[in-house]
């Protein structure tokens, strides 16, 4: 198999896992998409390990190890200040003077907490991106020849 | 870190796809060598070397850097 074949399945899994994850919305039930997500990663490994030609060397590596410390280090500053927001909200003390009062939709609802680790897994996942750009430029990806 | 790989190559007459195929690195990483832009790891130099038999000496030459 070579390298083009492999992003035309990932996008295939990434589409259906998109139709499956509107049809668990539909049906209110959230354990489809968790099983076809976890399944689908599984899936991509094992068609990622079948690719013949040679992808992963040390220079690959190197720029794989770069940019996940990278991202590491700028994550966890961003990970760590939004749990001691979620942390100072579930505390629930009451400031003084006391807040006007809101009813009784006031407050973070619990439901907001997927929302909020939605947004910083795509924080990451373009934090990532965005050194692996980087950093593939730095050790010459994109680079053409002379021959 | 300057190298003459391809000085080497051009005496032995082989393309970069041959040289990684025979180091197996892909040809992106020969390559990113050439050009200075990655410094392979002691291995790869010591596999390069071999290949072309000559002393690692002979086609990687030192100079300081500042990596990262």
């Amino acid at each position: 198999m070579n390298r083009n074949t492999y992003y035309i399945f990932t996008g295939i899994i990434a589409l259906i896992l998109v139709g499956i994850l509107w049809w668990s919305i539909e049906i209110g039930n959230p354990l489809p998409i968790e099983i076809a997500f976890v399944l689908g990663v599984v899936l991509i490994y094992l068609i990622r390990s079948r690719i013949s030609s040679i992808i992963e060397d040390e220079r690959y590596s190197r720029i794989t190890e770069k940019a996940a410390v990278r991202t590491l280090e700028v994550f966890w500053v961003i990970f760590f200040a939004s749990s001691i927001g979620a942390f100072v909200t579930s505390l629930d003390k009451h400031p003084f003077p006391p807040p006007i009062p809101r009813g009784p939709a006031g407050g973070f609802p619990i439901r907001m907490f997927g929302l909020v680790q939605l947004i910083l897994l795509c924080t990451m996942i373009f934090l990532y991106v965005g050194f692996r750009i980087y950093y593939s430029r730095k050790y010459g990806e994109w680079d053409t020849d002379e021959e | 870190m300057k190298n003459k790989i391809r000085v080497h190559r051009a005496i032995h007459e082989i393309t970069q796809e041959d040289l990684a195929a025979a180091v197996r690195v892909s040809r992106q990483t020969i390559l990113a060598i050439e050009k200075g832009k990655y410094i392979p790891s002691l291995d790869l130099a010591f596999r390069i070397a071999n290949y072309f038999r000559v002393p690692l000496e002979e086609l990687f030459i030192y100079e300081e850097v500042n990596e990262d």
